[in-house]
C-alpha cells in the first residue's frame, strides 16, 4: 500500500495533477471569461444572440466603431487623468506619511494600524462620505474651503463637469493612500539602518541620504506599488457608482465604468467588451511590470 | 604629541541605564588604540560616541582641537568601519568608494583616480565595477576599509571589523589592517572583544568592563601589571589563574587554599589574615625538578596541540599550566608545580584589586 502510494507521489504524474488542479481552477474561473470576452469584441452581440457563444463574426469592427464614438476620446483622456491623479496623490501622500511614521513617535506604529481602516472600507461607503463631504451646498470640503478663503462661491463637486472627476479621484486618493503607505513602510523599514549611519558618517545631510540611499533602495517598492496603484485605479467601479454615475454628460466617466455601463444599461455587449480587452492590455502590462519589480530586488 | 581624540568625564545614559562612566580617554596622534571588553561593556556606545551615532550625557569631547560634543556625524570628519560593513548595495565598489567625495562635490574624474589610487593599495582595483553582493566577505572588508582610507579623515573607527571573517583571514588582515594604519600615519581607535586582535594590534589598550574603563596602556604592561582580577582574568590566553589565599602571620607569605596548606612568600608586607587571591598565568607555572619548593597538584586532564600541552588539575579551583614539550604526564598523577616570585600577581579578595608592587 505505501509503495503504490509512494508511486503515486513521486510519480511525474503527480506533480502535473498538483500543477493541472490550481490551473484548471484558473482557466475555468479566470481564462475562459477572458478569452470569452475577447471573443466577444470580434462579434456582433445584442440581447437575442447573448445565449449562444458562435455569433456573426465582425472583425475588428466593433473597434472602428467604438474609436467612431464622439464620447470615446473624452472617456479615454478621463481614464487617464483619473489614473494619473490618483496615483501620483496616494503615492506622494502615502510616501510622505511613510516617512512621517518612520520616524517612530511614541505611538506611530499603533497611529500608522489605524490608518488602515479607510482602506479596508468597501469603496460604497467610502463613496456614501464623500458625497457628504463634496456636498454643494452644505459639504464640509466647501465649508473649508470658503472660510479658508480660498474660494468664494461653493463647488458643486459632483455635479460641475469641470470637478466631477477630480470629485471621484480625490476619494479615490484617500481610499488607497493608505495601502500605499503601508506598502512604502515595508520597503522603508526593510533599508538596514547601518546604510544611513554610514553615510552620515561619509558627509551626507538628511536630503542627500534620502535621494542617494532611501529612493534607489526603494526602487522595486516603488515599482511595484506603481503596478499595484494601476491595476487598482483600472479596477476602481465603486466610487463612480455612488459618487457621480459617470455624470454629468460623461464628464467623469472612465473606461471601466463605460464598459460596464455600455455593456448591461446600454445592452451593446460588443463595444463593452471591446473596452475591456484594451484595458486587459494595459493591465497585463502593468502586471508585468509588478512581477518584474518584485523579481529585482536589491540586496547586498 | 598632540591629542587627536580626547575624552574628558563622559557619560552616556540610555534612560536610567549607565552605560558610560565617567570616561577619559587621550588619544595622541597617529596611535592605535583598541576597546576591548566583553559585549555589553560599553566600547561600541563609546566608538559611536565618538563618530556622533549616539550623543554623549555629558563631558567633553575633542577631536583635533574642536569641541564636537553636538556635532553631527557628517561634520566630524572620522570614518569608520562597521562590523556589518554597511556598503551601500545599490552602488558599485568604484561607487561605494567615490561616495563621500561625490557628495562633497569633487569632480568625477577625480573622484574616480581617488578610487584607483586606494583599490591599488587593498587591491580591489579589478573589483571596482562589481557590486557588493558579488564579493566575497573578505572583499567586501577591503571596500569598507577603502571607503573609509579615500576621505584622508581626522581618525579612523572600527567596529569589530574582523568578526565576520574566518580565523584563517582574521589574522591575515589584522597584520594588514595595522600595516595600513602605520603607511598612512593615521590615528585609530579599535573596538574588538578579541583580547588577541587588542593586543597584536594596538600600542594603546583600554579594557572596559559594564561602562567602565578598568585600565588602559601598553598591551604587555597590561599582561605584566593587571589593575584588578578582571583585567588579568581578561588578558592573556589561557586565562591566568587566581586561588584564594590568606596572608600569613609574618604579612610576608600567604597560605593557598589548597589541600597540604602551601606556603608562598611575597616580596611585600599585607596585614595578617588578609583575603586575597593569588593570580599566577598558565605559561609562568613549570613542573618542578627533584627538592625545588612548590606546591603539589594532582592531574585531571592533558590536552595538547601539538606545540602545547595544556594541563588541568584536580584542585579547586582548577589550575591551568602549559608545557611547551611534549609530555607523558597522565590524569590522576600527582606533580609539584613552581613558579618563579616575581611572576605572581596579588588581588585583595574583595575588592579585586591589585596589592602591592
Amino acid at each position: 500500500m505505501r509503495r503504490i502510494l509512494s508511486s503515486v507521489r513521486d510519480g511525474r504524474g503527480f506533480d502535473i495533477v498538483l500543477v493541472g488542479v490550481p490551473f484548471a481552477f484558473l482557466f475555468a474561473l479566470a481564462g475562459l471569461p477572458l478569452i470569452y470576452n475577447i471573443l466577444m469584441s470580434f462579434q456582433e452581440v445584442d440581447m437575442f444572440s447573448l445565449g449562444s457563444v458562435i455569433r456573426p463574426f465582425v472583425g475588428v469592427d466593433n473597434y472602428v466603431a467604438l474609436f467612431r464614438q464622439p464620447e470615446t476620446w473624452p472617456i479615454l483622456t478621463n481614464t487617464l487623468i483619473f489614473v494619473v491623479g490618483s496615483i501620483a496623490g496616494q503615492f506622494v501622500i502615502g510616501f510622505g506619511l511613510a516617512l512621517f511614521f518612520w520616524t517612530n513617535f511614541p505611538g506611530a506604529s499603533w497611529l500608522r494600524g489605524l490608518f488602515l481602516v479607510s482602506w479596508v472600507m468597501p469603496g460604497l461607503v467610502v463613496g456614501a462620505i464623500w458625497n457628504w463631504i463634496l456636498s454643494g451646498d452644505f459639504g464640509v470640503l466647501n465649508f473649508f474651503l470658503r472660510e479658508s478663503g480660498l474660494i468664494t462661491a461653493n463647488i458643486f463637486w459632483r455635479s460641475d463637469p469641470s470637478f466631477s472627476l477630480w470629485a471621484v479621484v480625490i476619494a479615490n486618493i484617500w481610499l488607497g493612500t493608505s495601502f500605499n503607505m503601508i506598502l512604502l513602510s515595508v520597503g522603508l523599514s526593510a533599508i538596514p539602518g547601518d546604510l544611513y549611519e554610514a553615510a552620515d558618517m561619509d558627509g551626507a545631510n538628511a536630503w542627500q541620504r534620502f535621494w542617494t540611499i532611501t529612493l534607489p533602495m526603494m526602487r522595486s517598492t516603488i515599482g511595484a506599488i506603481i503596478a499595484l496603484g494601476l491595476i487598482f485605479t483600472l479596477q476602481q467601479f465603486d466610487l463612480f457608482a455612488a459618487i457621480t454615475d459617470g455624470g454629468p454628460n460623461n464628464s467623469s466617466n472612465v473606461a471601466q465604468y463605460w464598459a460596464w455601463d455600455l455593456s448591461f444599461r446600454q445592452y451593446d455587449f460588443g463595444r463593452g467588451a471591446t473596452i475591456s480587452v484594451i484595458m486587459t492590455v494595459f493591465v497585463m502590462f502593468a502586471a508585468a511590470v509588478y512581477v518584474r519589480s518584485t523579481r529585482h530586488e536589491v540586496r547586498g | 604629541m598632540t591629542q587627536q581624540i580626547e575624552l574628558s568625564g563622559v557619560n552616556k545614559y540610555y534612560g536610567a541605564y549607565h552605560a558610560l562612566r565617567d570616561i577619559n580617554l587621550a588619544i595622541p596622534k597617529g596611535a592605535f588604540v583598541a576597546l576591548v571588553g566583553p559585549s555589553g561593556c560599553g566600547k561600541s556606545t563609546l566608538l559611536r560616541s565618538l563618530a556622533g551615532l549616539e550623543t554623549i550625557s555629558s563631558g567633553d569631547l575633542v577631536i583635533a582641537g574642536e569641541r564636537m560634543n553636538d556635532m553631527p556625524p557628517r561634520k566630524r570628519d572620522l570614518a569608520m568601519v562597521f562590523q556589518s560593513y554597511a556598503l551601500y548595495p545599490h552602488m558599485t565598489v568604484e561607487q561605494n568608494l567615490t561616495y563621500s567625495l561625490r557628495i562633497k562635490g569633487v569632480k568625477k574624474a577625480e573622484a574616480k583616480k581617488a578610487a584607483e589610487e586606494v583599490a591599488a593599495i587593498t587591491g580591489l582595483s579589478d573589483l571596482l565595477h562589481r557590486y557588493p553582493r558579488e564579493l566575497s566577505g573578505g572583499q567586501r572588508q577591503r571596500v569598507a576599509m577603502s571607503r573609509a582610507i579615500i576621505r584622508h579623515p581626522k581618525a579612523f573607527l572600527f567596529d569589530e571589523p574582523l568578526s565576520n571573517l574566518d580565523a584563517a583571514l582574521r589574522v591575515h588582515m589584522r597584520k594588514e589592517i595595522r600595516a595600513l594604519h602605520d603607511r598612512l600615519g593615521a590615528t585609530s581607535v579599535y573596538v574588538t572583544h578579541d583580547q588577541v586582535e587588542a593586543m597584536t594590534m594596538a600600542d594603546h589598550v583600554v579594557i572596559m568592563r559594564a561602562g567602565v574603563i578598568e585600565q588602559q596602556g601598553r598591551p604587555l604592561d597590561l599582561y605584566d601589571r593587571p589593575a584588578n582580577r578582571f583585567v588579568a582574568g581578561f588578558i592573556g590566553s589561557p586565562a591566568m589563574n587566581f586561588i584564594p589565599a590568606r596572608v600569613a602571620e609574618d604579612g610576608r607569605s600567604v597560605l593557598l587554599d589548597l589541600p597540604g596548606s602551601q606556603v608562598l612568600a611575597i616580596d611585600f608586607s599585607l596585614p595578617p589574615g588578609h583575603a586575597v587571591l593569588v593570580g599566577i598565568r598558565p605559561e609562568h607555572l613549570k613542573i618542578a625538578s627533584a627538592g625545588q619548593s612548590g606546591f603539589d597538584v594532582s592531574i585531571a586532564a592533558v590536552e595538547s596541540t601539538g606545540a602545547t600541552t595544556f594541563v588541568t588539575t584536580a584542585t579547586t579551583p582548577e589550575i591551568t599550566f602549559l608545557l611547551n614539550e611534549r609530555s607523558s604526564l597522565e590524569a590522576g598523577e600527582k606533580v609539584r608545580l613552581t613558579f618563579e616570585g616575581k611572576n605572581i600577581h596579588v588581588f585583595d579578595a574583595e575588592s579585586e584589586q591589585r596589592l602591592g608592587t
